[in-house]
């Protein structure tokens, strides 16, 4: 389930590749405008004669101070606003933070023109709630803009809004069939999925991450409320990242172990070139995927009542780490480099080791890394009372057929497998990101 | 966002253009706040506003009764921004975004007289947070008695269709039984407004299993009878759960001449009969065996198109997206028009595919947001000149 890499980061803190800091300007036009802009233009007396008042929706975010409210943020405990604006999405190569949720959603959109709408509206909200401010007043013209759960002015801490397409948009319903990127398929079935349709694929995905639960949920709420005529929920997945322990070391999942240890550099543009950010032109790649990353979610359930029956020793086989440390079984470090050639039989690292599968560190499989982000999901209980609880895999990949597919054919049947049981998510590509205010999610795909 | 009105556009265009002229105003946090009193006798004083802007107001009461206080355009009495129940001795804020206007509060303590404050004029062009002239009681008094008719005219329709709903079933002949409980049933379902107003007749007639089990004697009317319907239940015991059906409406009918639904759920309702049908009709709850809540979904939009008919002329001049009420509307019903079988049953919502399900989900949930604003703007509400 991990994907290892020869360059390991430890606790890189990217905000965001190389946007500039963008201060908000008059939002766009809502998809919805009912409750917030419902009062504009109605019967205008007081104001300005002849001129219709009222906020339209992306003024939300216009009354307000950013800085102010990353300050704000910082003396709450909370973390700073990530810039939106950028040729990536921003929410792609930061380090897990605490909270996030996953939602995939069907479009209900009736045109290519509402279609264009709702991802207009999806960046308005999104450029306000990752800037944070305070919503607009109504007075007496409807109910509030905003839900309130984080009081009166929205934090972002550090929220990131992460907006991708899935294979099934590029049917016939928007005229988009031609535009479909090159590697963007339904999601593969493997040997040991046990895959339910109901918690699988989608039209559109969701990302939500931020340093609490109750920023990601008010921001759900928010886009859900705005995009309500364009967009059906199908699933979603809420998890969290914990924070590492002992301190210095790497998030662990529910099995214990560190999850995502090595990863290609974040830092390094070479590297994400190569692996991360797509590359138009080659293989056939449409030219509006510039700037994306294909984004796999699976869902995936870990039966931790059976895991914890067995013994550490061959947990750590299965793994080919150590459980408290997080060092590889023939080194001194988290981030030591296995030496798979000096162990060529398994003897110390077994050859069906998870990590030695996953990346087996090698020129030839250098190609098929790809950058890992994980967070714990807990759901409550299963029909037999044991938890469910288990694993939101996300990574991020130039191609997933060479990357997400090939390590996770070489994982077939690993020992691991018992354990688990992958049961949903899909195949998106993450948007290219929002460059500036004139600028919204998917401008040159829907163009 | 069915249908982008250009007006929407146009206020956007103003606003954006406002906000480069003044550079981005600032936020709450950081706008100065005004301190206003007032008691029985005195509606605040002059307040002066640098720029217009983002402003809060800290209003006190100072008199010995509870009190409103509405910040209103003195020349039509339109309404900004509103504080109600606003204890003696409290300070509440009240937050808008000040435009260029002329303001006045207004000050409505209870068992006096209202008393208007000073006129304050804010000068230059900015738009701020609009004001809506307020519907009054008297507004809404007329269509409250023609609700009632309608209500009265529907509750004999009503009366009719289930005395032959339970002549069906005391004949024994339960297909016809069924079609004409569909019939009651919708029937019925039109009068969304006026369920609170019912009292426990609502609970009698149109009641759900939930509280009491499907086993319950308790539990009588439409949902009982369509349980024991489409469950196979004896005519035996069908014709006393008939009856009683039949006898309860009548009771209703007879009741309700001279009743009056409260003026504050005209506008409440508006989106209040379709939230609920979004909660136990659209998710399939209230399906106890026919498999016609879509059909119940369109009876609950008939029911909220003739209140939208009754508001029709006071919502026009204050809620620019009313005509994306009814586009959204007529596309929620255009959705669910296309489950109707051919043999006049429904496609329940269970066996709806996917793709179905979601669109008219969304329609749904779309159309509320829509609706959501006429309860704060038909809310009545007291004026300098009537009170």
């Amino acid at each position: 389930m991990s994907s290892e890499s020869a360059e390991p980061t430890e606790g890189a803190k990217v905000t965001g590749p190389d946007e500039p800091v963008n201060p908000p300007g008059p939002g766009r036009r809502s998809f919805l405008r009912g409750m917030v802009g419902g009062v504009a233009g109605g019967v205008v007396v007081g104001g300005i004669a002849g001129a219709a008042t009222g906020h339209a929706y992306g003024a939300s975010g216009t009354g307000t101070d950013p800085a102010a409210a990353a300050n704000l943020a910082e003396l709450e405990g909370r973390l700073p606003a990530v810039p939106f604006h950028g040729k990536h999405q921003a929410g792609i190569l930061p380090q897990p933070k605490a909270a996030t949720a996953v939602i995939s959603f069907n479009a209900t959109a009736e045109s290519r023109a509402e279609l264009t709408e709702l991802f207009q509206t999806v960046t308005d909200r999104a450029r306000f709630l990752t800037a944070g401010g305070t919503p607009p007043p109504v007075g007496i013209g409807g109910p509030s803009s905003d839900s309130g759960t984080l009081g009166p002015t929205v934090i972002p801490d550090g929220l990131t809004v992460t907006f991708g397409v899935g294979p099934t948009l590029f049917d016939d319903r928007y005229g988009l069939a031609s535009r479909l990127p090159a590697h963007l398929t339904p999601m593969k079935s493997f040997p040991n999925d046990n895959l339910d349709p109901a918690q699988c694929g989608g039209d559109l995905i969701l990302q939500l991450t931020a340093g609490h639960e109750d920023v990601v949920l008010h921001a759900l709420r928010d886009i859900a409320k705005n995009a309500r005529g364009g967009m059906q929920a199908n699933w979603r997945i809420d998890g969290f990242s914990s924070p590492a322990r002992p301190a210095g070391t790497v998030p662990r999942n529910q099995l214990g172990f560190m999850d995502g240890i090595a990863n290609p550099s974040v830092e390094n543009p070479k590297e994400l070139n190569e692996l991360v950010w797509v590359q138009p032109g080659a293989a056939g790649e449409p030219s509006w995927t510039a700037g994306g990353s294909y984004f796999v979610v699976r869902l995936i359930r870990m039966f931790v009542e059976f895991w914890d029956r067995v013994d550490v020793y061959e947990q750590q086989l299965m793994f080919g780490r150590y459980r408290d440390s997080g060092y590889p079984l023939d080194a001194q470090g988290i981030y030591a480099t296995p030496d798979y050639a000096a162990d060529p039989t398994g003897d110390v690292i077994p050859l069906t080791a998870h990590m030695r599968l996953a990346n087996p560190r090698t020129l030839q499989t250098a190609s098929s890394r790809i950058l890992r982000r994980a967070w714990s999901y807990d759901r409550g209980l299963d029909q037999v009372g044991d938890l469910d609880v288990g694993l939101v895999f996300t990574c991020y990949q130039q191609d997933i057929k060479r990357q997400f597919e090939t390590v996770q054919t070489r994982l077939i049947n690993e020992p691991l497998v018992d354990y688990i049981s992958p049961f949903g998510g899909g195949y998106f590509l993450a948007l290219p990101g929002v460059v500036d205010n004139s600028d919204y999610f998917g401008r040159a795909l829907l163009a | 966002m069915r249908t982008r009105g250009l007006l929407a556009a146009a206020a956007s265009a103003v606003f954006a253009a406002a906000v480069t002229a003044c550079g981005s105003s600032p936020p709450p946090s950081s706008s100065s706040s005004t301190a206003i009193s007032f008691n029985d006798a005195a509606c605040g004083s002059a307040w002066h506003l640098a720029r217009p802007g983002w402003h809060t107001f800290e209003i006190t009461n100072r008199a010995d009764n509870g009190a409103e206080v509405d910040l209103t355009n003195p020349a039509n009495g339109a309404v900004y921004d509103e504080l109600e129940n606003i204890g003696p001795g409290t300070t509440a804020p009240m937050s808008l975004d000040v435009g260029s206007g002329k303001y006045a509060f207004l000050c409505l303590v209870q068992d006096f007289d209202p008393v208007t404050g000073p006129t304050v004029t804010v000068s230059g062009h900015t738009a701020g947070t609009a004001a809506i002239l307020p519907i009054t009681y008297n507004d809404l008094y007329s269509l409250d008695k023609e609700y009632g008719q309608y209500t009265e005219s529907g509750l004999q329709i009503l009366a009719r269709d289930t005395t032959r709903l339970a002549a069906d079933v005391r004949g024994r002949n339960l297909a016809a039984a069924k079609r004409e409980w569909l019939t009651a049933h919708l029937q019925y379902e039109t009068l969304g407004a006026a369920y609170d107003a019912f009292g426990t007749y609502d609970d009698e007639i149109d009641g759900r299993a939930d509280a009491v089990g499907v086993n319950s004697p308790k539990w009588t009317g439409f949902y009982r009878l369509e349980y024991g319907l489409w469950h196979g239940q004896s005519v035996h015991e069908l014709i006393g759960v008939a009856d009683t059906l039949n006898l309860d409406v009548h009771k209703l009918l007879g009741w309700w001449p001279g009743q009056q639904i409260p003026l504050l759920d005209i506008g409440l309702r508006t989106h209040e009969i379709l939230e609920n049908a979004l909660e136990f009709q659209l998710t399939g709850h209230d399906d106890y065996g026919s498999g016609t809540t879509l059909a119940t979904t369109l009876a609950n939009i008939q029911g909220t198109r003739y209140l939208l008919s009754l508001l029709h002329p006071l919502l026009v001049p204050r809620y620019p997206q009313l005509p994306e009420v009814y586009t959204g509307l007529s596309l929620l019903q255009s959705l669910l028009e296309k489950e109707r079988l051919g043999n006049g049953w429904w496609v329940p919502v269970s066996s709806l595919p996917t793709a179905a399900r979601q669109q008219i989900d969304a329609a749904c949930g779309q159309v509320l947001q829509e609706l959501a604003p006429i309860a704060s703007i038909a809310e009545p509400r007291n004026t300098a000149h009537e009170f």
